[in-house]
């Protein structure tokens, strides 16, 4: 029997058949075992019929990216027998259900691996529960051929169905045994044994929940949000948790109103966020400006799918990094930033809130359906969050003039707001170039001034750059990414190490006002480096050579809706290190 | 602290004889007779004529985007419900760039006042039609006569459920006044449909014209918590009825929102936050 430090496991059906579900659970388990999870799913932009797939992988000491070739493969249906033909060794299990769904195996030519038998639905059904719980059968058996702890596996049943009562918890967790048991019989030894890693306890959470959470921690009061894929987790999230976390979270009209609803209670002084997707944000876009020129502090959230348009609605894309960091008209400062994980997801939202009180202006943060939607392992070192609030006028007084000089020039940009409601306060947020109590100007000095007061934030907020993830090993080449690539760098890196080549990682977090100190330091090492990035025009590459001169002929871009895999890293790595 | 807001911090600049001066004067008295502090009033004004009264008045002031003025005053109501919202916007923002936001606003009855400046045109983009402008008019943009028939806005507020719905014409500031002082008190969404003149770009339509196509509701007799007379009064078009046309007492959307029963959300404290509980279900 084997003792792995890893294992890869995928069930795949039609959409409806609680496929997301299923996979969640296994997740849990592995991450209950002490050992890092990163779950990965794939599903069309279908309510039901479409094909999903959610594919856990897991390793004792880290998991940033999903792995190709599969250890087991539960086929839920017919059509995932087909559709998975490449990911797959003579060392795989496949669990299907030739009674169910009337399957004849030896009709899969090139179906690898072994091939078992499990009738999922009449074993669910002889211990009294529904087809549903078939999948359940799937778990227990899934269980068993990994090595995995079958009670830990009840625990989780218990933690998820606990809501709906003693009898249905109890009927999953027999169709749960049922699978178990039916392997064992039937399979023999497991593949693998699974050692825990005791004392580790983990979280797993998605990017945008992460987000979600981190919005909560960073002081969030409301959340405005029209719902579209792959940001609408967020929405969900902070919906479910707002009684709990004891926030506003408003779905609105349309994606203009959103953000405009958002704004207006930014301006009243609470914290708040809207987010969207790619065609969302775009729709944001004038409003953009106007948090920009009335410097009303906002958190944006932007997940990325490909485009344009409509694009490609549950597939992963980096298009959106140059429209992000010009979106809007004319010129105004922002802060942008690109977490590459949800520990970083998390942290990161959770700035953001402060840097957009702080500097009284936008602050985007960018994740990808890939960060969004992909589970991943973390840890809270603290689980108490103080949040200071900054740029309230405490006793705002009227000047000489009679009115609040909200607009008025500072040193450093910024000027005390007073909020509605304030004796003393009153000024105007204005849409139109303004005076310093913000009353419409078409004066070219008050202009100038108010455009220089703006810009002079710029140089304020480049003093809170947070440097790039750097992984210096020593290596013969420096990959190169931001955001969501992390993980899939990471990854590779770990399989390139096997094979004897060192590389070292620089992956962009941070991205405006861009790091340039630290990532030119870095990359002016003697070594090369490639970028990574998910866009046809490599737009990292652009904006990289923009704000630091600095230019490789060595790219790795992908936009074919696909996320990087580690295998892919590698190839890349070895066929550039070859020229 | 009741002082009537006088101070004018640039004079106005809208042209002579402006329905804007009358509707102006008129918010100055309803917040002057409210006798609710002036700095818990919020303005909320949307791009256009109207909406320059931005810079005539002495109050906290949103001066937001193009037909975008309702949703930030619905967020600034959830902000801080203690405040009294009142968007300023013209025929234009209101029943056409930002017809959305009208429409759902209205039916999730949030706490805001709408003065919509109706004057069927577009006046400062120099006169092109309005969603409210009579099919057959030409203007700018519709040389041969504007083909579109024009938008009921009390209807549509009527059938669509907003809580207090009224026309008003700009030339009668006393009743005016009264009228958004009603709307000021009334909790939930109120639209005033302010008739208005504009003499340069829509002279046809003058102080002659709206006294012989307006008539009192009172003078006709008609009951405010009658929702079909009130809809069948908004249909009128010979004669247009001015006055309430239709008040209900439902709650305000803030006042449906579980989480500010207790203070309002600026008043939820977040200086410190407690994850742990929050953080069981992703173990």
């Amino acid at each position: 029997m084997r003792m792995e430090n890893s294992l890869n496991w995928k069930v795949g059906g039609a959409a409806g058949e609680g496929i997301m579900t299923t996979g969640l659970i296994f997740s849990k388990v592995v991450a209950r075992h002490g050992w890092q999870v990163f779950d990965y799913t794939e599903y069309p932009s279908l309510i039901t019929g479409g094909h999903n797939t959610y594919q856990v992988y897991a390793q004792t000491n880290f998991a940033g990216s999903q792995a190709k070739i599969l250890d087991v493969l539960v086929a839920m249906d017919k059509n995932t027998l087909g559709l998975h033909l490449d990911e797959l060794s003579d060392q795989s299990i496949i669990l299907y259900d030739s009674q169910d769904d009337k399957i004849k195996i030896d009709e899969y030519a090139g179906l690898k691996g072994k091939k078992v038998d499990l009738p999922m639905v009449s074993l669910a059904q002889q211990v009294g529960g529904t087809r549903l719980m078939a999948n359940n059968v799937a778990l227990g058996a899934s269980i068993y051929l990994l090595g995995l702890d079958l009670g830990v596996l009840n625990g989780v049943i218990s933690d998820i169905f606990d809501r709906k009562g003693e009898e249905v918890v109890k009927e999953n967790q027999a169709a749960a045994k049922a699978g178990y048991d039916f392997v064992m019989n039937s399979v023999g030894a497991p593949l693998m044994t699974v050692a825990k890693n005791e004392g580790k306890n983990y979280l797993t959470m998605t990017g945008n929940e992460a987000a979600s959470l981190g919005a909560i921690a960073g002081g969030l009061q409301l959340y405005a949000a029209y719902p579209m894929t792959p940001s609408s987790s967020i929405l969900h999230t902070l919906a479910a948790k707002a009684s709990e976390a004891d926030i506003v979270v408003k779905h609105a009209e349309d994606e203009i109103g959103v953000i405009n609803m958002a704004i207006g209670a930014s301006f009243a002084g609470v914290r708040a966020a809207c987010g969207s997707s790619g065609g969302g944000f775009a729709y944001m876009t004038e409003a953009l400006g106007l948090a920009g020129v009335a410097e009303v502090p906002l958190v944006v959230f932007e997940s990325m799918r490909p485009g344009p348009a409509l694009g490609m609605p549950t597939w992963t894309a980096q298009g959106d990094l140059q429209f992000i960091l010009t979106a809007s008209q004319d010129e105004f400062p922002r802060f942008v930033l690109t977490p590459g994980d949800a520990t970083e997801s998390f942290h990161m939202t959770r700035l953001a809130f402060e840097l957009a009180e702080k500097y009284q202006t936008l602050a985007i943060v960018v994740l990808d359906k890939h960060l969004s939607e992909s589970r991943y392992t973390m840890t809270l070192d603290v689980t108490e969050f103080k949040n200071e609030r900054y740029g309230f006028a405490q006793a705002p007084a009227l000047d000489s003039v009679g009115f609040y000089p909200r607009y008025e020039v500072t040193e450093s940009g910024v000027h005390e707001r007073s909020i509605p409601g304030q004796v003393g306060g009153n000024y105007i947020a204005n849409s139109y170039e303004h005076d310093k109590y913000g009353f419409a100007t078409e004066e070219g000095w008050v202009r100038v001034e108010q455009m220089d007061k703006r810009n002079k934030k710029f140089e304020m907020m480049k003093r809170e750059i947070l440097p790039p993830h750097i992984e210096d090993n020593g290596g013969e080449i420096t990959l190169v990414g931001f955001g969501s690539t992390k993980g899939a760098l990471q990854a590779g890196r770990e399989l390139l190490d096997k094979a004897g080549i060192k590389v070292n990682i620089l992956n962009v977090s941070w991205m405006w006002p861009f790091p340039i100190q630290a990532v030119t330091d870095f990359l002016n090492k003697s070594v090369p480096f490639a970028i990574v990035e998910g866009n046809s025009t490599g737009q990292f590459a652009n904006v990289l050579r923009q704000e630091t001169g600095l230019t490789t002929e060595h790219h790795f871009r992908k936009y074919d809706g696909r996320p990087f895999y580690p295998h892919e890293i590698f190839e890349f790595v070895k066929n550039t290190l070859q020229k | 602290m009741n002082e009537l807001p006088t101070k004018y911090p640039y004079l106005p600049t809208w042209c002579p004889g402006c329905g804007n001066f009358g509707i102006m004067n008129a918010i100055k008295m309803a917040i002057l007779k409210s006798g609710i502090p002036r700095e818990k009033f919020v303005m909320i004004y949307d791009i256009g004529c109207a909406g320059n009264m931005a810079d005539f008045l002495d109050l906290y002031g949103f001066h937001g985007l193009h037909g975008r003025a309702l949703p930030p005053a619905a967020g600034i109501k959830l902000a801080n419900h203690d405040l009294k919202v009142i968007v300023v916007i013209g025929d234009g923002g209101c029943y056409g760039e930002g017809a959305t936001h009208f429409i759902n606003l209205m039916r999730g009855n949030h706490d805001i006042t709408v003065l919509v400046h109706d004057n069927h045109r577009y006046s400062l983009t120099t006169g092109q039609m309005s969603p409210t402008t009579d099919q057959g008019t030409k203007t700018k943009s519709t040389p041969e006569g504007a083909l579109e028939v024009p938008m009921k806005p009390l209807a549509l507020a009527v059938s669509n459920h907003a809580t207090f719905i009224a026309r008003e014409f700009s030339g009668n500031i006393p009743q005016l006044s009264m009228r958004i002082g009603q709307a000021i008190a009334h909790e939930g969404f109120s639209l005033i449909d302010t008739l208005q003149i504009c003499s340069v770009y829509n002279p046809t339509q003058d102080l002659k014209w709206y006294k012989e196509h307006t008539v009192g509701l009172e003078m006709i007799g008609h009951d405010p918590s009658d929702k079909a007379a009130a809809w069948a009064r908004a249909m009128e078009e010979d004669k247009l009825p001015v006055g309430l046309f239709y008040q209900e007492k439902r709650p305000a959307y803030h006042q449906m929102v579980s989480e500010l029963q207790s203070a309002t959300l600026l008043n939820h404290d977040k200086s410190v936050v407690k994850m742990d509980e929050l953080l069981n279900e992703y173990r």
